[in-house]
């Protein structure tokens, strides 16, 4: 009876989600995503879904150059500190109301608002006014003005030069006051945008069912909608995929070799260069790598080459700098790049010059098997010069508390590009304001590198920003600020019966819209 | 007998106020800032302290746990520092599913593993008790991990019987409910065979079968009827720790219960949903051992649950 009982049980609750939904593409998401208000939108999960359902003022264009969203054109004041936008007409929230320039300044203030919590109040830090209203002496941002139903116009503090790039982040998405009000803290979880999809239904842990607008402003999308869901496991996730169930799937690293070498399968592999830099972080504020000369002798006891070919399988691109190849405009000069090639015997008699032999210093990695696996090898490396590398697993939080305090003498991280900007891979990471939690986790000061830093932020033109740019990259390289690894490339495989679907370098320039069967 | 079952649960509140106790201090004993998963790679340190004072970790200890058995007391969990949803809601919408695992790993292990050691048992020379032996010990030692992949690659992939992961009804119950209930069965099976072959040998066994009962019969009411006690406590042990959510389990087959939701929290250090689940669990395995205590007065009248005379 007991049995029965069971059996009534386990059977009866629950109804059965079917495995593809016609007209749907079929996406994975490896975790739930933690919220959907874009203010909140740290993960990249989130990022990934929020992409579909808000829009911007602007966008990234293919070429990764700034472009239109809401906004149909915008002007630059000559002092560089003042945008104007002219917003498209007919742009309407997924309630059916029209988009009007008061939406921006209810969606940015609200990021700049204590009371709401957001973690990216940084993206509009230098708003003029931002800071009085974060301290409760405004009631709003002053820097965020309507002129009119659709014209909007943004004030600095000073020119900055990424300002617009900013504009496309997660953050910057629009939302409706009416509905965020209606939802309180339940709008994380029923948002309304602008986007080509609305979010029908959202079984948290499981699956996300986004549905297609008809009014979508720029022009609907050619599938009935997305149906995301959250799988964890990579290796079910790559089942899912051959049964048919995933339509597009990112390949894990385990299974890359086999779905390579399959003639079935390999021609519907794509790649995508991710802007992002993998580096050994050497801590620049005590001995030994405050002294650039051990930094250097690190180095070039490490052959990245051979560790990238053989133990990623060539999965990347070979960091010459912080800065990914694909945004930097300038090429490095040879001297500098001598600093990161492969020497051992070099190593060894710059360490030996300055009295380090068999010296032991930490390596904390996070509890990934990879990056242990990783720092083995590394470990490997730096005992042939005579250094002993203690590696210290930790959880990620904890891992991420000593970095950001400077405890570890070395460590193992990688940044990946908030914005398609050479700046967002100088300023947070190299700028002696941003120490620890900023992102300079290495924490490396040089006033020089500063100065040209800010030199690169407070220029007009792009071009005049780049040579400002590419003098700090030149003086962080052969300070050997960091060991410079690689720059990961992902790949992603793709269904047959997929067409229309390409790859982009940052997830929120996938809107979706474009895929069809 | 009512009584007894309402002291026992009347003892939950001290045993809830212990556990959460030393989960509040093992949470804040262990290196890590939920702050710092909250905030992203870039942060400001205004920012970072501002959440702290949002959530309450600038506060002392004693005052944050008086705090959170405040918010108890009041019938709320809180809320999820990353998602700000309700615990409680998200406890109470993923119950049931490990709810429906659990009794379903438990429906395939229970039959299977008592029959397998009952075979083993009579026929103790014989391949069947090799065979169960080797299960026995294969079954504990062989990680959920590896053998879930395997059979999900031969049943889902290879033979195209089963969809992969998922949350749902009874197709999608069978693989995760059969892989979960290896270890369980394996331990039945070397329990039940211990039991039944110790109660073989004993004296009423031999009157039984010299009174001429059929073999059924003697196994039925003879045998497991003194074997089971063992037995019935394996099956409490297995079915509340399976009711405290089986992560790897849920996690390769995309089963949306409690151990993905528990371990989540801990590695997002989403202190509220820790200690939710910890509740959550603590009361699910309170309340199966009184169940399985229950059980015990009722299978071996010997078994004395409290005094009678009070």
């Amino acid at each position: 009876m007991l049995l029965v009982l069971c059996l009534a049980l386990a059977c009866s609750v629950g109804c059965s989600p079917s495995e593809r939904r016609e007209g749907f593409l079929h996406l994975r998401l490896s975790a739930n995503p933690t919220t959907l208000d874009p203010s909140l939108i740290t993960d990249v999960p989130a990022a990934l879904v929020a992409a579909k359902l808000f829009n911007g003022l602007v966008r990234l264009g293919e070429g990764l150059e700034v472009v239109p969203d809401i906004a149909e054109r915008w002007e630059m004041s000559k002092d560089g500190r003042t945008y104007r936008f002219y917003l498209k007409a007919g742009v309407t929230f997924s309630n059916g109301r029209e988009v009007t320039s008061r939406d921006f300044k209810y969606s940015f203030e609200r990021v700049l608002d204590p009371d709401g919590r957001s973690p990216n109040a940084w993206v509009f830090d230098r708003v003029d006014g931002a800071r009085e209203f974060r301290n409760g002496l405004s009631a709003g941002v002053r820097g965020f003005r309507v002129l009119g139903e659709r014209l909007f116009e943004i004030e600095l503090r000073s020119a900055f030069s990424p300002f617009l790039n900013m504009l496309t982040m997660t953050a910057a998405y629009v939302v409706p006051e009416e509905a965020v009000r209606q939802s309180g803290v339940g709008f994380s979880s029923n948002p309304a945008g602008t986007g080509p999809f609305v979010l029908k239904e959202w079984r948290s842990h499981q699956s996300l069912v986004l549905e297609r607008r008809e009014d979508y402003f720029a022009g609907s999308a050619k599938l009935k909608g997305i149906l995301f869901r959250v799988i964890p496991e990579d290796l079910t996730a790559v089942t899912e995929f051959e049964l048919g169930n995933l339509d597009i799937l990112s390949l894990p690293a385990a299974v890359f070799r086999r779905f390579k070498s399959d003639p079935a399968w390999k021609d519907h592999i794509v790649s995508i260069e991710g802007l992002n830099t993998y580096y050994l972080g050497l801590n620049a504020s005590r001995p030994p790598f405050n002294d650039p000369e051990v930094r250097v002798a690190v180095s070039r006891s490490i052959d990245r080459k051979k560790i990238l070919e053989t133990f990623y399988e060539g999965r990347g691109r070979l960091a010459r700098g912080p800065v990914p190849d694909a945004l930097r405009t300038w090429q490095i000069p040879p001297e500098a790049a001598a600093t990161q090639s492969y020497d051992p015997a070099a190593a060894r008699r710059m360490l030996a010059g300055r009295g380090l032999e068999n010296f032991t210093v930490s390596l904390y990695v996070t509890a990934d098997q990879e990056v242990v696996d990783l720092a083995e090898i590394v470990q490997s490396y730096l005992a042939g010069v005579g250094i002993r590398a203690k590696i210290r697993q930790l959880e990620w939080s904890a891992f991420k508390a000593a970095v950001n305090d400077g405890e570890p003498d070395m460590f193992w991280l990688s940044w990946w590009a908030d914005y398609p900007d050479t700046e967002n891979f100088l300023f947070p990471l190299f700028h002696s304001s941003n120490l620890g939690p900023g992102g300079n986790r290495t924490r490396y000061v040089s006033r020089e590198v500063d100065r040209l830093i800010e030199q690169g932020q407070a220029s007009r033109r792009a071009a005049d920003a780049a040579r400002f740019y590419q003098r700090a990259e030149e003086s962080i390289i052969r300070d050997a600020a960091w060991v410079f690894c690689w720059h990961k490339a992902d790949y992603v495989i793709k269904q047959p019966w997929v067409r229309g679907f390409r790859t982009y370098p940052v997830y929120s320039m996938d809107k979706g819209a474009d895929v069809s069967f | 007998m009512g009584r007894y079952i309402i002291k026992r649960v009347l003892l939950l509140i001290p045993v809830l106020a212990g556990i959460t106790f030393v989960a509040f201090l093992l949470l804040k004993a262990i290196p890590g800032d939920p702050v710092l998963n909250l905030v992203g790679e870039r942060s400001s340190p205004e920012i970072i302290e501002q959440l702290r004072k949002e959530i309450g970790s600038d506060r002392g200890l004693l005052q944050q746990y008086a705090g959170y058995l405040g918010l108890l007391a009041r019938g709320d969990f809180g809320r999820s520092y990353h998602t700000n949803r309700d615990v409680l809601s998200d406890i109470a919408a993923k119950l049931p599913n490990t709810l429906r695992l659990a009794l379903a790993a438990m429906m395939i292990a229970v039959p299977l593993g008592v029959m397998a050691g009952c075979a083993a048992a009579y026929h103790k020379s014989g391949a069947l008790a090799a065979a169960v032996e080797a299960f026995s010990v294969a079954g504990v030692s062989v990680p959920i991990f590896w053998s879930g992949l395997l059979i999900m690659l031969l049943v889902s992939l290879e033979l195209r019987l089963l969809p992969p992961s998922g949350t749902g009804g009874l197709r999608f119950i069978i693989l995760p409910a059969a892989v979960l209930s290896i270890p369980a069965m394996a331990t039945l099976a070397r329990v039940t065979r211990t039991a039944v072959s110790e109660v073989l040998v004993m004296p009423h066994v031999n009157t039984a079968r010299a009174k001429g009962l059929t073999a059924t019969r003697i196994t039925l009411l003879h045998v497991m009827k003194n074997a089971i006690v063992p037995v019935v406590t394996i099956i409490g042990l297995d079915f509340g720790s399976y009711l405290n959510g089986a992560v790897v389990t849920e996690t390769i087959f995309g089963w949306d219960g409690l151990g993905r939701f528990t371990m989540e929290g801990i590695t997002m250090r989403d202190y509220p949903v820790i200690l939710g689940c910890v509740i959550a669990g603590t009361v699910l395995f309170v309340l199966v051992n009184l169940l399985t205590d229950l059980l015990y007065h009722y299978l071996d009248p010997r078994v004395r649950l409290y005094d009678r005379k009070k």
